[in-house]
């Protein structure tokens, strides 16, 4: 059947992407384990300065990726499951979730195997699931025509798993990098908060791009709703500008990034709004949780903006990174 | 070219009644108020004369045959239940007379026609023979005075057969029948494509899981 | 506490209306005496009579409308029920006749306050261009004495106003602002649809429908349930119940429900003095410096034909005979077929989908245009559809309707021609009130057949094309009435101007789809309420210039003061 061999072949590229990852690591001793804690007797000073930021990056991808178990459970739950793969972000989202609170809690300074490897198969099912939303909307009667954008699987909604993966797993390269006191955090032999601005930038766009869409299917029925798309557009400037900038304190992009964090977490409360406002409200929950705005989707501006923070400090630290 | 439904079973949703779906928030206490009436409804005439309601109850086994296996829908008590109301379609043929007068004329007439061609009654002919004498009702082929300005087909068309049927599909268990999803309000529908059912609809058996749609049709509140 | 039954007494009284977004609730409510000669007195308050009360009392004038239906609240009073929602229709007594007798009733007719609006489709499209000139530019039926960009304004009022859910880009004709809020989601039925056009290599879109796709006020957005043609319970349908007139109440106006109009008097000086009413179980008379009738293609010319009287002895503005003329209706036949898949049409508008192609394709062999959408029946409907369409009973029909949520339809709305032959005249027969009911007349022309054999035709080829078996046509179904008091350049040939004005007597104005000339491919009441929207412009200002009989020029805006 083409469903089953579509999902075959997503799990193949999944798994090639994954062992792609990880044999990039291959050259990279220090990362494991032993050694690390070598490094953290070795110094402790920039190493405790950059887990930090490592465990909150690890908080920002688990706040995204409950945004992600969240909105797409109840969205796949509307989809009914048609597709054995629809239960993919679900397993890796709780999957991530899960991991990012082991990296929260983590002190040390050493990527983890684990950790690794599922935030890799996070970003991956970011990317897979993409993939299969732009062919599920493609294929529509109509194809790329506003009614499939809107009411078909969302394009967008699988890079909020594809960013949980790659914070998560900078934050991982961010553990085991070695600073010194000529050459910051580095991820990829880039300059780490730098690298991760950038990555938070483009996040911020594509999830306002998003919300663009969303709000627009309902038509800006409340000025409330102009804020996601407004507001994350000018955090992301300022993303851009802790990427490419000279400075190292970072005061207007630090205050915006909590307004982001407070907005979306407003979201949820607007969209709350937005369900009690349906025939039957809350009482009415097992259509309206459905067909209202979706309740967990704004948090990924927090999750997003969490990681601009742990950013923001990195560049602070290390005006280098 | 394929029937699609060439293959279905008879019981289409096995161990659906919308009326699961009573106490759910499909139901406001409006529809609950108005169907709870409909259904304290029994086969006992208030408009109709005593013969005439038998009369009633033999055409729409006719025109509506129900299956022996579940309860009856009253549907000759529904019909004369709208007449006791003293409800109308709002139009009629020249012609035609109002609801209540078209109805008494009309089943005297069925009557009239049954003794003239068979000499007897219409609940005493075959089921062969009552077909039969609805066919030519139809068709306009019967003649007798009783009939009067009316004509057969006008009131085979406008009255007898069209208040039978409303009256059956108005009851919950013609909808639970056909799988209809019944009463909708506050709660609708979110699920809208193709083979799209929502977890308060009827699934619909096919070949083989009947077993297993029996008892998802159960669980539906 | 007792229910309170709207149908039994009537609710707008004691200063105060219900109020149709909350349970039991209330809003404040103007009144006026009966002896107390208001501006203007409109007999309805559907899509004509609603709109243009609202913008009247807008605009400062004293207004009473007046409604032989109830005043419900949609949240509390409608049930998910097809026979307890005939309490939406027009169900008095009614004569039918001709080759093609009307079905009446559920089928084209309301009665309750918002008129047929708060049972009506909610199909909301523009005329095409050229239709307004149909007769210059294509050849048949009248011109209208109006411009179809001054229209297109209008439309794009109404259109806001109602807050259309539409597509974002239109398919066909000149370009249209983007409607307010988007489009629905598709159901199965509208994909059956959009499959068929695709296969037919013609366009199709989501239908302009006046149910929101998102919230508005206290209105919640549309739920889905299917229930649209038998009553809105959740306020989504945009009907004038909710929309106009609450604005109106707000502005002023008095509604008065459960009122029927008789009469129209009329004084020496050949103008109009005022209505008789029955409310509450007496005939009543509101004087008024103008009156506007706007009870839809059948009541209007009735209550036109019934106030005859020595001046006016066959029915007052009817100095050019044709009240009660050429009644329009539209041609609503079907094509019905069975999918393999579930459809479920039951669920959502029933009309999601559109093609108009058939409205802006000229080349035919016939006058006049159609649209088609997709259909979803509830089961009494469609149980009377195979009963009396398909002529199925008995066990057929029994095992018919096992089909039902496989059932897939495709439906017109066709242009018919104005012919004086179609007509609303009265019968000898009189009403619960004593008035003398209407008999209808309507026979299909050459024209009107053909264009129903092409529609059928292409119909069954994309339903066809789009999956679908066992294809049978529906031949007889028609949905809307127009025309019974056209409006025109010369008073020999029409009964109003293109202000909705009589002719004959000037404060007397005529304002819903009986003023229509030519009727279109297109559901009319977006049509009714754009007309309306420029009646109350073009009454204001006349009304400044002191141009209306009666009224001072440049009245005061006047200031809401509730009595309660």
């Amino acid at each position: 059947m083409k469903r089953q061999s579509l999902f075959l072949l997503c799990a193949g590229i999944g798994a090639g992407a994954v062992t792609l990852a990880l044999s990039r690591r291959q050259p990279a001793p220090p990362a494991n384990r032993i050694p690390a804690r070598r490094d953290l007797s070795n110094t402790p000073q920039h190493s405790s300065g950059t887990v930090r930021a490592a465990r909150r990056l690890n908080r920002a991808a688990g706040l995204l990726a409950t945004s992600v178990l969240a909105d797409s459970g109840v969205e796949h739950y509307r989809g009914s499951f048609k597709n054995r793969a629809m239960f993919t972000p679900l397993i890796v989202s709780g999957a991530t979730l899960a991991i990012s609170a082991h990296g929260t809690a983590d002190m040390r300074p050493a990527a983890h195997r684990v950790r690794d490897v599922t935030y890799a198969l996070a970003a991956v099912t970011g990317l897979v699931g993409t993939g299969f939303h732009f062919y599920n909307v493609g294929r529509k009667l109509g194809g790329f025509s506003w009614q499939n954008l809107f009411y078909g699987a969302p394009l967008g909604a699988p890079m909020a798993i594809l960013l949980s993966g790659l914070i998560g797993f900078s934050s991982e390269r961010l553990r085991e990098s070695q600073p010194d006191e000529q050459q910051g955090p580095e991820i990829f032999d880039l300059p780490a908060g730098r690298m991760l601005a950038a990555v938070i930038s483009v996040g911020l766009l594509g999830t306002t791009a998003e919300a663009a869409l969303l709000h627009f299917r309902g038509a800006y029925h409340n000025p409330a709703m102009y804020l996601p798309v407004t507001l994350p557009p000018i955090g992301a400037l300022l993303m851009a500008q802790v990427c490419v900038g000279t400075r190292t304190r970072h005061v207007a992009a630090r205050n915006w990034m909590w307004l982001l964090v407070a907005m979306g977490f407003a979201g949820s409360g607007f969209h709350a709004y937005g369900i009690s406002r349906n025939m039957g409200g809350f009482a009415n929950w097992s259509q309206n949780i459905l067909a209202g705005p979706p309740l967990p989707a704004p948090p990924s501006f927090s999750g997003l903006a969490l990681a601009g923070l742990a950013c923001i400090d990195l560049v602070r630290e290390h005006p280098d990174a | 070219m394929r029937d699609p439904t060439r293959h279905k079973p008879a019981d289409r949703y096995p161990g659906y009644d919308v009326l699961s779906k009573r106490n759910g928030p499909s139901w406001n206490d409006k529809t609950r108020r108005v169907v709870d009436q409909r259904l304290s409804i029994d086969d006992e005439p208030r408009f109709f004369a005593a013969d005439e309601f038998a009369l009633v109850q033999a055409v729409a086994a006719l025109i509506a045959p129900q299956p022996a296996h579940r309860p009856m829908i009253p549907v000759a008590g529904l019909v004369d239940a709208k007449l006791h109301r003293g409800e109308s379609d709002g139009f009629r043929a020249p012609n035609m007379p109002r609801e209540r007068d078209a109805w008494t004329r009309g089943l005297a007439a069925i009557e009239a026609e049954a003794r003239r061609a068979h000499g007897r009654g219409f609940c005493e002919l075959t089921k062969s023979e009552q077909i039969d004498l609805l066919e030519k009702m139809q068709n306009g082929e019967l003649h007798d005075a009783a009939w009067g300005e009316m004509p057969p087909q006008a009131f085979w068309k406008h009255r007898l057969s069209h208040d039978i049927v409303m009256a059956y599909y108005a009851h919950p268990t013609a909808w639970s029948e056909i799988g209809w999803g019944g009463p909708a309000s506050p709660r609708g529908y979110v699920r809208l494509d193709f083979n799209d059912r929502d977890s308060w609809e009827a699934a619909e058996a096919g070949s083989s899981d009947g077993d297993n749609v029996r008892r998802i049709n159960r669980g539906i509140r | 506490m007792a229910f309170d039954d709207p149908l039994d007494r009537p609710r707008a009284a004691g200063g105060r209306a219900p109020d149709v977004f909350r349970r039991g609730g209330w809003v404040p409510m103007r009144e006026y005496r009966d002896s107390e000669p208001v501006d203007f007195v409109i007999v309805g308050t559907g899509a004509g009579a609603g709109t243009l009360a609202c913008r009247l009392a807008e605009q400062g004038f004293s207004v009473v409308a007046l409604d032989a239906g109830a005043y419900f609240r949609p949240l509390e009073d409608f049930a998910s029920d097809e026979s307890e929602q005939t309490k939406l229709y027009w169900t008095d007594d009614r004569i039918v006749d001709g080759d093609n007798p009307l079905q009446m009733g559920s089928n084209n007719s309301g009665k309750a306050v918002g008129g047929s609006t708060v049972h009506f489709a909610m199909v909301s499209l523009r005329f095409r261009p050229e239709w307004f000139k149909s007769r210059t530019l294509l050849g048949y039926g009248a011109d209208w004495p109006i411009d179809w960009r001054e229209m297109w304004h209008y439309y794009a009022e109404v259109e806001d106003a109602l807050k259309i859910s539409g597509p974002v880009t239109y398919p066909w004709g000149t370009k249209r602002p983007r409607y307010p809020y988007r489009a629905h989601p598709l159901n199965a039925a509208a994909r059956v649809l959009a499959k068929g056009c695709e296969a037919m290599g013609i366009s199709w879109t989501e239908t302009p429908l006046a149910t929101l796709s998102a919230p508005r006020g206290l209105a919640h957005p549309c739920v889905y349930r299917g229930f649209c043609v038998t009553g809105c319970s959740t306020n989504a349908k945009q009907s004038v119940l909710v929309t106009w007139l609450p604005r109106a109440l707000a502005s002023g106006a008095e509604v008065r429900d459960l009122a029927m109009v008789g009469r129209i008097d009329t004084g020496s000086d050949g103008l109009a003095t005022g209505v008789h009413y029955h409310r509450a179980g007496q005939w009543r008379f509101q004087r008024a410096r103008n009156v506007v009738v706007a009870g839809y293609a059948i009541e209007t010319p009735r209550l036109l034909l019934n106030s005859a009287n020595d001046q006016f002895p066959d029915g007052i503005a009817n100095s050019s005979g044709l009240v009660g003329k050429n009644l329009m209706v539209q041609s609503n036949q079907a094509v019905w077929g069975t999918m393999e898949d579930e459809v479920r049409s039951y669920k959502g508008p029933p009309s999601l989908a559109i093609t108009e192609h058939w409205n802006y394709d000229d080349d035919k062999d016939f006058f006049g245009g159609y649209a088609y959408m997709s259909q979803g029946p509830l089961p009494q409907l469609w149980a009377n559809t195979q009963l009396g369409a398909h002529g199925l009973w008995g066990e057929q029909l029994m095992t018919a309707m096992k089909d039902y949520n496989h059932v897939a339809g495709l439906k017109i709305v066709g242009e018919t021609m104005p012919q004086e032959r179609n007509c609303v005249t009265l019968a000898d027969e009189v009403d619960q009130y004593g008035l003398r009911i209407p008999r209808i007349t309507f026979s299909l022309c050459d024209n009107d057949k053909k264009l129903i054999d092409h529609s059928l035709s292409f119909m069954g080829q994309a339903l066809s094309a789009a999956g679908a078996r066992n294809i049978w046509a529906q031949e007889d179904d028609t949905c809307h009435l127009n025309g019974t008091a056209r409006m025109g350049d010369d008073p020999r040939r029409s009964v109003v101007d293109a202000d909705c004005r009589s002719w004959d007597i000037p404060n007397l104005w005529i304002c819903d789809g009986s003023v229509f000339p030519t009727v279109g491919g297109v559901n009319p009441s977006l049509t009714i309420q754009a007309i309306a929207c420029r009646t109350a412009d073009r009454i204001h200002q006349m009304a400044r210039r002191g141009e209306l009989e009666r009224l001072p020029a440049a009245r005061p805006r006047r200031v809401l003061t509730p009595s309660a």
